[in-house]
């Protein structure tokens, strides 16, 4: 059952190319359902793969590759059209496909009155796609085409709305904040090419114990330069701007691209390349310093915002920053564990945010919503679970993988005691945010009356309601991850629980989050202005976002393009221009000189005709 | 009858044809000067076929009295419907392609 796995990228390819030539010809409803059908196909024959991998012995279960055809053949290279499927692979693709298949229902109800309709959901099979590629890849090259081609279904997506401004700035934003992370990769590629000869997962993996030594230049770069790919792609501090703007795009796109899925990616690479990345333990130093270092930053961002999907987009950056911890520390499937239990809540939050931006028609503060508890029973209710997962709520998914995060930052082999410190701090950050924007979103008097807010339709709440199941029950996957990831891992990931008094402080620091939270949006506005006004200056760093923006414009942007300009006008218009259009003129010059020879006169055509032959009769004879 | 002869007659008649094309201006004469130019050429390929006693220049002269007569027909019409549309036959009126 190996040889369907093609099915999988096969199955939303078509759809893609399908409603992209011949969407103009068949009905909505019938395309919006056909591209559901395609990401379920795929999502089928991902869960065959699982019964094939299960049906052999754990270390048969590594290294299935599936080569299609051979794609280039030469001397010293060659590179096949292949696919790898092994547990981590298809662990990944589980959560692709199946959150990917829950929200493209749910897109049936949110982009219903669109009138692009078709247009998004061929760029949501094309998302799936690219996805499946980027994890299916049994090689760097691919991996880089697939890690483009996520970038590409991104910008396509975040700029939809192609007549609103902000949003084509955003997607460009996106795609540029991206590039420099492919451009990172692909030096990483040539780099493990020039040591190993060789492209494949395979031989790399096998020979890198081999050709380095741990801390060498050569794999300290690599994995680097691999990292830099990871970072823009997983919205890490630097290269995180792009994520929050990426909200100006539909809402089911924030939550299967720039929550559950794509942001994910940088994880996922650095779990696929742990035999590179543990030779380099430099470099998981630098991952976990900038995953906690993200997980603080976009935490305490996220605790003073208003916009509801910026909130939750931040909060997915610090969420990305705990698997990063968990990757630098070097417990590879915990981090996949929270990747999986992150895409249940966080694509749940969105879809509840977007269930609730549906029912306020379009309005996005959450200083204006309230109330809503009682029109939106089911949004409510799922989106309450949704954050208590996220926050970590005790025997909630998330409560499982993040304590497991937490006590291995502590425990796990490059783990240390202010990893765990920092860590518990963002959890608690975690805690009041997400019950912060619960209570202006859901509690309280409604703000806007006027809106009419109403619950969503059923195909909208129905797969708010599977997550939501998933996202109570998704936990207790833990130790089924760990064992099905071991073999990808090398071995299985010891468990924590001898420090009770860890544990018990970081629980309480999530729960703490949650009661200052409810201390200071339940009970009344006098206390809320009296911290503002303390805390003044910090809630305007936090409120601009540490000016990371105006940063990069003052020492990016504006330098690039006084350069521009200094090019426009000296080398452009004094060089390129001049010389192109003196070339030109100096051409029809010539050319009028000479066109003074076509006279229309047949007979001065004839004198000149003879006039040359009697000139050449004489050089031939006389000469 | 040597060949300078046939050279001398060949050459005249070729430099009539010339001067003819060059100083006439009803198409129709210029027309007649280059059958006069051709004709030329002809004289002294079957006259040159005979001294050498090789039938080469003969068969060029029927090819190019082949030629000359497909061109006739093409030149006459081209002429003919030239005189239709402007009813004058003056040449050097004939210039629209200047350049």
């Amino acid at each position: 059952m190996y040889s369907l796995s093609w099915l999988i990228l096969f199955l939303p390819m078509a759809g893609f190319l399908g409603l992209a030539w011949f969407g103009r010809y068949i009905p909505r409803s019938v395309g919006g359902w056909f591209a559901c059908a395609t990401v379920g196909g795929a999502f089928v024959v991902t869960l065959l793969q699982l019964v094939q991998l299960y049906a052999e012995n754990p270390a048969d279960r590594l290294n299935h590759v599936l080569t299609l055809y051979p794609w280039i053949v030469s001397e010293g290279f060659s590179l096949n059209v292949s696919i790898l499927v092994d547990p981590l692979s298809v662990f990944m693709l589980l959560v692709v496909t199946g959150v990917g298949f829950l929200i493209h229902v749910y897109s049936i109800g949110y982009m219903h009155d669109d009138p692009e309709y078709l247009r998004f959901f061929s760029y949501m099979n094309l998302f799936i796609f690219a996805m499946s590629l980027l994890v299916l890849a049994a090689d760097f090259f691919f991996l880089i085409v697939g890690w483009a081609l996520v970038g590409l279904a991104s910008y396509l997506l975040i700029g939809f709305w192609t007549d609103k401004k902000s949003a084509v700035l955003a997607a460009r934003k996106a795609f540029v904040m991206n590039v420099i992370g492919d451009v990172g990769m692909v030096i990483a590629a040539f780099m493990i090419f020039e040591h190993f000869g060789t492209l494949n997962y395979v031989e790399v993996f096998k020979a890198a114990p081999t050709t380095f030594s741990s801390n060498d230049d050569g794999i300290l770069l690599i994995t680097f330069l691999l990292l830099v790919g990871a970072f823009a792609k997983s919205a890490q501090i630097p290269l995180h701007t792009w994520l929050p703007d990426a909200m100006e795009g539909p809402t089911p796109v924030s939550a299967l691209i720039h929550a559950a899925t794509m942001v994910t990616a940088g994880v996922y690479l650095i779990a696929r390349c742990n035999a590179l990345y543990m030779m380099a333990p430099f470099t998981m130093y630098l991952i976990a310093a900038v995953g906690l270092l993200t997980a603080l930053f976009a935490g305490s961002i996220a605790m003073v915002q208003y916009d509801i999907k910026r909130v939750i987009a931040y909060s997915t950056m610090s969420q990305i920053g705990f698997m990063f911890l968990a990757v630098g520390v070097g417990v590879f499937s915990v981090a996949m564990f929270h990747l999986m239990t992150h895409a249940f809540f966080k694509a749940l939050l969105f879809l509840g945010a977007g269930s609730v931006i549906h029912g306020m028609a379009g309005e996005q503060d959450i200083r204006k919503m309230g109330g809503l508890r009682f029109v939106m029973p089911v949004t409510f209710i799922t989106f309450l679970i949704a954050a208590l997962a996220l926050s970590g709520f005790p025997l909630t998914a998330g409560f499982f993988s993040k304590e497991e995060i937490i006590m291995n930052a502590y425990h796990a082999e490059f783990g240390n005691f202010v990893y765990w410190g920092l860590a518990v701090i963002a959890v608690g950050m975690t805690g009041f945010y997400t019950f912060r924007m619960f209570f202006y979103t859901f509690m309280g008097n409604t703000r806007s009356p006027e809106l009419r807010p109403h619950e969503s339709p059923r195909v909208m709440t129905a797969p708010l309601m599977v997550l939501a199941g998933l996202s109570l029950a998704g936990g207790f996957l833990g130790p089924w991850t760990h064992d099905f990831l071991s073999p990808v891992f090398g071995g299985a990931v010891p468990v924590h629980h001898e420090d009770a008094m860890l544990e018990i402080i970081a629980v309480s620091a999530a729960l703490g989050g949650i009661v200052v939270a409810v201390a200071i949006y339940m009970t009344g506005k006098g206390q809320l202005a009296f911290v503002k006004q303390m805390l003044a200056p910090l809630y305007e760093l936090l409120f601009n976002k540490y000016f990371f923006d105006e940063i990069y414009d003052f020492l990016i942007v504006k330098p690039v393009k006084g350069i521009g300009q200094f090019m426009e006008e000296r080398a452009e218009k004094g060089g390129i221009d001049f010389s192109v259009d003196e070339i030109g003129r100096q051409v029809r010059e010539v050319s009028r000189g000479i066109s003074m020879w076509q006279s229309g006169k047949v007979r001065m055509y004839a004198l000149n005709m003879v006039a040359g032959m009697v000139t050449i009769l004489l050089f031939v004879i006389f000469l | 009858m040597g060949s300078e002869f046939v050279l001398f007659v060949s050459a005249t008649v070729f430099s009539i044809g010339a001067l003819g094309f060059v100083i006439r201006k009803n198409p129709l004469v210029m027309f007649m000067s280059v059958e006069l130019m051709l004709n030329a050429v002809n004289f002294l390929l079957v006259g040159y076929s005979s001294f050498l006693n090789s039938l080469d220049g003969q068969i060029f002269a029927l090819i190019i009295m082949t030629v000359a007569a497909a061109e006739v027909v093409v030149g006459l019409a081209i002429i003919l419907t030239i005189f239709r549309t402007r009813h004058e036959l003056d040449v050097d009126h004939i210039n629209i392609l200047k350049g």
